[in-house]
């Protein structure tokens, strides 16, 4: 179908000369020059979040009622499967959890609890580890790939996420400009929250078809190292 | 193309969506809940205005360089491995679907939301294929089972009442539930389309925006559904208008923050997701083909026809809710898939202005639409514009053509139209009852629904004219 590529391009460019009254289109380094101009501008638009730092605003974020996640905070990763564990039982859930094949996670002891690597379609609970957050929205950010199947996010009837504090970008800008002019993986998912619709005469009800409950877990703190420095 | 089917006029449509009282509640419950959860969103966003701006200038720039960025996006997806295909047209579009399904012996495909899907006619095209058609986004699986169109671009079913969607999950769903809340409801819909997912053979989403520098694609969704369509299956295949492009994923990142308070009034969706080609080597899930179908259908015309505005629209449904007009008839009045400001603008570029010459009517230029658009589109000014054309394409009826010319000859002759409006008041008031019109010749159009005011005895000029003579 090239034939209909050629006529689309065509038709787009001699509408645009057409437009700019027939002087020649401009070169792509004036393009990318303006295109950096308007990146620039983002700055300043963006909604004042960050008193407090970008630990506070986002567990702040996360757990306001229009995220409506829940979150703790543990100081090492080595005590996530406590917390995982106190999640199953205040929840009442049974002690089986689908877990996310990432070697940090695989590294870790978790006593009293069954874990298997493969991920059902009605699995109650599942496990994971964010690549990072983004403070401004409450969100987490996964990269999908061999240690982060991207089901693992969208399955669980319970998602319980571990996150380190030293990954938390303080604006979306922030971890768009982290990954430019890297290899993409097949999917980011940017997620805010436990799955919702308003699809009903729109009223809210949480679990859709994702997750009802996300429970992030964040772990350590950039900021305290800043202030003990003080 | 196959010849439009018969049906009700625009008059009739919108007489048929008046006389229905569960319509009215539907379309406020729904449009009033996202009406003041966009204020909310913005009064608590002193930067939305710059935003605003740099919304419409990012789209603008991306307008006014498309060859480049479609170009540049073109190269970036393939180096990812997507296949990229063309489409001048719906129609060519969707046999590109169909044949894309039938080489992966598609026999049941996942939907995810998508109204360029809905544009092009892709949930007919499949079906006319003998491709079973699972729609997963919760409101599109609702008129799915209806069998009716989407009424509005973020809400599809916003039409149903939450009694008339458990009555259709209780007819179709093979375990319903007892129903009795909108969360049973949802939960219902939830077993229903669980095994779905996994058993499609191809899954098919839409596009938010295409980003030029990285080749993905990105979608937004609150319930989860557009991955657990486009993640299970061997073949994820998008749809997408060529307007959807963006420089970068940074200039994605605004556009985002204004789509989503402007739709929802929430700050982002639950899952924004960017897709880049298939599953890579060692990936544990993810489709082994990602096709990407770029569809033109009328947006080059745009381009050139001085609608190049329009092509700044991200889809986000605010328009619809602040328009009178909408709010009294909802979506299936304007009888296409577009309803709204921004469907009666497109419209008639999609479909001939002939087939579509009530829509730009249907609109009291108050200007609301104007206002809230998070891109700045000036909504009331290409309304008009198709007006102008209606006229100057001889597309107008000779009532109204009669009408505006004798209008015109009298607003041409000031004394004149003094002395007819002067009469046309006292006229007027011979049949007033108590400060209201019941009946009159040549207002019947007005009087068979409401009263019409009495107006004051005297016009403002003679009234004017008076009072500057008193000392």
């Amino acid at each position: 179908m090239s034939d209909a590529r050629s006529t689309i391009l065509s038709a787009v460019s001699s509408a645009l000369e057409r437009r700019r009254g027939g002087s020649p289109a401009a070169e792509e380094a004036t393009i990318a020059a303006e295109a950096e101009r308007l990146r620039a501008r983002a700055d300043a638009t963006r909604p004042d979040r960050l008193r407090g730092g970008p630990e506070t605003a986002f567990l702040e974020r996360l757990v306001s009622a229009a995220v409506a996640a829940s979150a703790e905070r543990v100081a090492t990763l080595a005590e996530f499967p406590a917390a995982v564990r106190r999640y199953l039982t205040a929840k009442g859930l049974a002690s089986s959890v689908a877990m996310q094949p990432h070697p940090d996670l695989l590294a870790l002891d978790w006593p009293q609890i069954e874990t298997h690597g493969q991920i059902h379609i009605d699995e109650p609970v599942a496990v994971g580890l964010a690549l990072g957050a983004i403070a401004e929205t409450g969100t987490l950010v996964f990269h999908s790939g061999p240690t982060s199947p991207t089901l693992f996010a969208f399955l669980p009837a319970h998602h319980i996420v571990a996150i380190e504090a030293r990954r938390i970008w303080s604006w979306l800008e922030d971890y768009a400009d982290a990954i430019a002019g890297r290899a993409q993986p097949r999917n980011v998912n940017l997620i805010t929250g436990p799955s919702g619709t308003t699809d009903i005469e729109g009223t809210l009800v949480r679990g859709a078809h994702g997750p009802g409950w996300l429970h992030v877990v964040l772990v350590g703190s950039a900021d305290a190292q800043q202030s003990s420095n003080n | 193309m196959n010849a439009a089917p018969q049906r009700p006029s625009f008059d009739a449509r919108v007489h048929a969506a008046l006389g229905n009282p569960l319509l009215k509640v539907a379309i406020d419950r729904t449009t009033g809940n996202a009406r003041s959860k966009r204020a909310a969103a913005m009064a608590a966003w002193p930067g939305f205005a710059a935003a605003r701006e740099l919304g419409r200038d990012i789209k603008d720039h991306v307008i006014a360089h498309l060859d480049h960025y479609l170009v540049q996006f073109e190269r970036n997806a393939l180096a990812s491995g997507a296949q990229i295909h063309w489409a001048r047209n719906g129609p060519e579009a969707c046999e590109m679907v169909v044949a894309i399904c039938r080489k992966a012996g598609a026999r049941s495909v996942t939907r995810a939301k998508s109204m360029l899907g809905e544009e092009i006619g892709l949930p007919h095209a499949l079906e006319a294929a003998g491709i079973e058609r699972v729609e997963t986004d919760l409101a599109e699986h609702i008129i799915q089972l209806a069998g009716d169109p989407p009424s509005h671009i973020v809400w599809p079913a916003l039409h149903k009442t939450r009694e008339q969607v458990a009555e259709l999950f209780r007819a179709h769903h093979h375990d319903p539930g007892a129903l009795a809340s909108v969360e049973a409801m949802v939960a219902s819909a939830r077993h229903e389309l669980r095994s779905r997912f996994l058993a499609a053979d191809v899954g098919i989403s839409g596009a938010n925006f295409l980003v030029a520098d990285t080749g993905a694609v990105c979608t937004v969704t609150n319930e989860g559904n557009a991955e657990l369509t486009t993640t299970p299956p061997r073949v994820h295949i998008v749809t997408a208008g060529i307007e959807k492009l963006v420089p970068s994923t940074a200039h994605a990142m605004t556009l985002l923050r204004l789509l989503v308070r402007s739709a929802t009034g929430a700050e982002l969706t639950q899952y924004t997701t960017f897709h880049c080609g298939p599953k890579r080597p060692g990936d544990l899930d993810g489709p082994t083909e990602f096709h990407i179908v770029l569809v033109d259908g009328g947006r080059t015309r745009m381009l050139a026809e001085g609608l190049a505005d329009m092509l700044r629209c991200i889809r986000c449904g605010a328009c619809l809710n602040h328009c009178v007009v909408y709010r009294q008839i909802g979506g299936h009045a304007y009888g296409s898939t577009y309803p709204g400001p921004m469907g009666s603008v497109l419209t008639p570029m999609l479909t001939g202005l002939a087939q579509s010459k009530d829509l730009p009517r249907a609109c009291t230029l108050n200007g609301q639409c104007q206002e809230v658009c998070p891109v700045a589109i000036p909504l009331p000014t290409l309304l008009r514009g198709w007006r102008s054309r209606l006229w100057s394409s001889g597309l107008e009826s000779l009532t109204v053509r009669q009408g505006l010319a004798v209008w015109r000859f009298l607003a041409l002759h000031p004394a004149l139209y003094r002395r007819v409006s002067g009469w046309a008041v006292r006229i007027m008031s011979w049949f007033a009852r108590g400060g209201w019109i019941r009946r009159m010749p040549l207002a019947g159009g007005w009087t068979r629904e409401r009263d019409l005011p009495r107006p004051p005895d005297r016009t403002f000029i003679a009234q004017y004219r008076r009072r500057m003579r008193r000392p």
